[in-house]
């Protein structure tokens, strides 16, 4: 491993340029970012790559540290939070410490921001990479910092993700408290009806796994609870539960699954009729309705019920413009994926029950996907069940004339011809809504999508994993999913988290505060101006056989904001892999040329 | 090189929030001029204020500060930053520098239509 002591000399640097199929290399000007950089101070390799993050992409770092002795590493490729952690367990595993390496954006922050100017995109990319150069050159190597973790999750939310994700953190050993909010485990399917695709009742699901989980002595459950405070780290979260008496409990966790679920979309008053009518009704009203009936014929609220009509989307696939906006001004663009297979499962229920109800159903694209599902829609047509196409820039018009409900829309199959149709029933396939959950997303800083569900790091390489190390979501929170989809997005954020938990310690970015003994003065600046209490002290030292006040950091409590290097007028505490004096050879990099 | 002439705009981005914002607007490929150089820390507390002076005076025309605001992770972060930079001002006065050339801002990790502004306002003073 190198170390700090090496002279100028000595610091080699290579520097890896990724094309990222044509990403990055159909804008900027690869050829001559490394015929560039190759000649730049310290740089004794530049080289290119199509996929730099591939694994012969990470061989061409871990060869060159091995055999031309590269002891600092420039990566300029994606934005660093897809793959940092994959160049550093390459320069890793060749045996460099893994923190003497900068990783430059010249995919989200240049090519794909500077289509139109690649002249302008190559030059920002050299410079960017130049200024990346300074910065490693100056960086020292650092040890990861490790911390004691808590043996236990906290699953926040017992819809059916929280419960499998409870139920498989506990068979791997892992303690578990779910906190719901309601008084009973179970979500949106603590409900009347059966659901697809293992026809079986709602509630026999949630009946199964609450059994599981009842009966585990590992996990505790926390019922018409409510998290009022979240605090800590990675290892080490702090959980505040206000209980159903008013009692406050506190409890440590290492790791969090976040399974807050989704909340049904409610349609405005008006909205396709809803609530001008009591025969408008929501897809999850129509199925308990239509579990609840039984007899020879469909009868609801005394009126015999002949034709129903059947709206996809609404509430869903919303466009600006054509349909209200939500209450944050924006529409729901994104599709919720389970109506149209759960509204068609549902028609096809409706008529084994009541064979001679019509049923009209109007869409704009049929997604019932999946093989299983796939087959719902054949099963509907033989029952006959009669589908509309309306174009995507058009909505069916809703008129109440007597006791029936009339539908006039477009109809795309029967070559655009504008068409009217009288039912006695609408149901509306009203999908999901992120669930309200600021107090969480805020407590623990989480990003959202642009559609308001939680936003993993990436839904590929990294899906379940939250901005925060050791926080991760589950189901429906992230994005509509069915139950199928939930389970096992809920699986694999309980493994991940028990991946984590698996050793006594967990590895910290050693990304804190440090102090140069030799220049502090022990005024005391720094700890004024330090956010956390404890984080930096005044302590006295023997130096050199002097006894010395100084300042002291405690890696475990600094978390590495930099407010204290701001105020030392000595420039005696800096930040461990952001120092100050690496942002300023950065900008003079910047400024050169 | 065409850059050369070019007025530098250095940007201060955020490793939780502005950072990720202007990867998002690189998502969704949104184009703006390439003379913007964002810079990724901790949080721009750190820097004192001479570091400001300094970089103007190397050569950069403008910088924007893309804090995290409410979405900071250090509670208390902000209000120690947007005193310094009172006091910046203050100094840039005292050398002539216009205040405009420095922006404290904030920009969520979804702000993508508030990240264009802000470098379109800047663009806007340097070219001046
Ligand atoms: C109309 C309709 C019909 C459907 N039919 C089917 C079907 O037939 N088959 C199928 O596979 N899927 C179906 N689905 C999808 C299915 O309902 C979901 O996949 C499933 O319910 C997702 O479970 P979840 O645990 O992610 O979310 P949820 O069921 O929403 O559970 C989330 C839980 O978190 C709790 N919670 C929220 N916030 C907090 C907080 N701050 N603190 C504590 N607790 C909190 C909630 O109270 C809730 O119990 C349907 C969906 C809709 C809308
Ligand atoms: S699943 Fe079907 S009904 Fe639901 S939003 Fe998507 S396309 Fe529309
Ligand atoms: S690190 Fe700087 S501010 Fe802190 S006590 Fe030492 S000299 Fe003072």
């Amino acid at each position: 491993m190198s170390d700090n002591n090496l002279n100028e000399a000595q610091k080699r640097v290579g520097v890896y340029v990724c094309h990222c199929g044509g990403n990055i290399s159909d804008v900027v000007d690869i050829k001559k970012i490394v015929d560039e950089i190759s000649k730049y101070h310290s740089v004794v390799v530049a080289r290119d790559y199509v996929f730099m993050c591939s694994s012969n992409g990470q061989s061409l770092i871990e060869d060159d540290i091995k055999n031309m002795g590269i002891n600092r590493i420039v990566v300029a490729a994606c934005m660093p939070s897809l793959h940092e952690l994959t160049f550093r367990n390459a320069i890793q595993r060749a045996g460099l410490n893994p923190y003497l390496y900068e990783h430059i954006n010249i995919r989200e922050q240049v090519s794909w921001v500077h289509k139109d100017n690649p002249q302008g995109a190559t030059s920002k990319a050299i410079l960017l990479i130049k200024a990346g150069v300074e910065k490693v050159l100056m960086q020292d190597p650092l040890n990861a910092i490790r911390v004691n973790a808590e043996h236990r999750v906290l699953i926040i939310g017992g819809g059916i993700s929280g419960m499998r994700a409870a139920v498989s953190s506990a068979d791997n050993g892992i303690e578990v408290v779910i906190v719901e909010k309601e008084k009973k485990l179970g979500g949106k399917l603590n409900r009347d009806g059966y659901v697809y695709p293992s026809d079986e009742k709602a509630v026999d699901i949630v009946n199964k796994f609450s059994k599981k989980i009842l009966s585990n002595p590992l996990i505790k459950v926390y019922t018409e609870s409510e998290i009022i405070n979240i605090g800590g780290y990675v290892g080490n979260f702090d959980i505040k539960i206000k209980k159903t008496d008013g009692d406050i409990d506190n409890i440590k966790a290492g790791s969090i699954i976040v399974a807050t679920g989704f909340d049904h979309y409610m349609p405005y008053d008006g909205e396709y009729g809803y609530k001008k009518s009591d025969y408008v009704l929501r897809l999850k009203e129509f199925i308990e309705l239509l579990s609840k009936s039984d007899g020879l014929e469909f009868v609801f609220k005394g009126k015999k019920i002949n034709s129903i009509g059947f709206i996809h989307c609404v509430g869903s696939r919303q466009n600006e413009g054509i349909d209200a906006p939500q209450a944050d001004g924006k529409v729901n663009e994104y599709c919720s994926r389970v109506c149209c297979t759960s509204g068609i499962y549902t028609m096809n229920k409706l008529k084994e029950k009541f064979p001679d109800v019509n049923v009209y159903d109007v869409y704009a694209d049929i997604r019932t996907y999946g093989m299983e599902s796939e087959s719902l829609y054949e099963i509907a047509s033989k029952h006959d069940v009669i589908f509309f196409r309306r174009p995507l820039d058009e909505r069916p018009q809703i008129t109440f004339e007597g006791d029936k409900i009339k539908i006039t829309t477009t109809d795309i199959l029967s070559f655009n011809e504008r068409l009217e149709m009288e039912v006695d029933m609408l149901v509306l396939l009203t999908g999901m809504k992120p669930s309200e959950i600021d107090d969480i997303s805020g407590y623990l800083k989480l990003s959202k999508s642009t559609n308001r569900f939680l936003q993993e790091v990436h839904p590929k390489l990294r899906p379940v994993e939250m901005n925060i190390n050791g926080v991760f979501a589950a189901g429906t929170s992230l994005s509509p999913m069915d139950i199928t989809e939930s389970l096992q997005s809920a699986q694999t954020a309980a493994m991940k988290s028990a991946i984590l938990l698996s050793n006594p310690d967990i590895p910290l970015d050693p990304f804190v505060a440090v102090v140069d003994e030799e220049r502090c003065t022990g005024c005391g600046r720094c700890v004024e101006e330090c956010l956390y209490s404890g984080a930096v002290t005044i302590t006295e030292k023997t130096i050199d056989g002097n006894i010395k006040k100084v300042a002291y950091v405690n890696p475990a409590m600094c978390k590495g904001c930099g407010a204290c290097v701001a105020v030392c007028s000595e420039r005696a505490i800096d930040l461990n892999g952001s120092r100050l004096s690496q942002f300023e050879a950065m900008i003079d990099a910047i400024v050169k040329e | 090189m065409q850059q050369n002439n070019k007025s530098k705009i250095l940007i201060i981005a955020t490793n939780h929030s502005s950072y990720p914002g202007a990867n998002a607007v690189g998502q969704a490929h949104i184009s703006y001029p390439s003379n913007t150089y964002i810079i990724r820390v901790p949080d721009p507390v750190m820097f004192p204020e001479d570091f400001y002076i300094n970089s103007f005076k190397k050569g950069i025309s403008g910088i924007i500060i893309m804090s995290s605001g409410s979405d900071c992770p250090y509670e208390g972060a902000y209000k120690r930053l947007s005193k310094r930079i009172e006091n910046v001002y203050i100094k840039m006065k005292e050398l002539n520098i216009s205040t405009e050339r420095l922006r404290l801002t904030t920009i969520c990790t979804v702000c993508r239509e508030a990240f264009i502004k802000e470098i379109s306002d800047m663009e806007r003073i340097v070219s001046k």
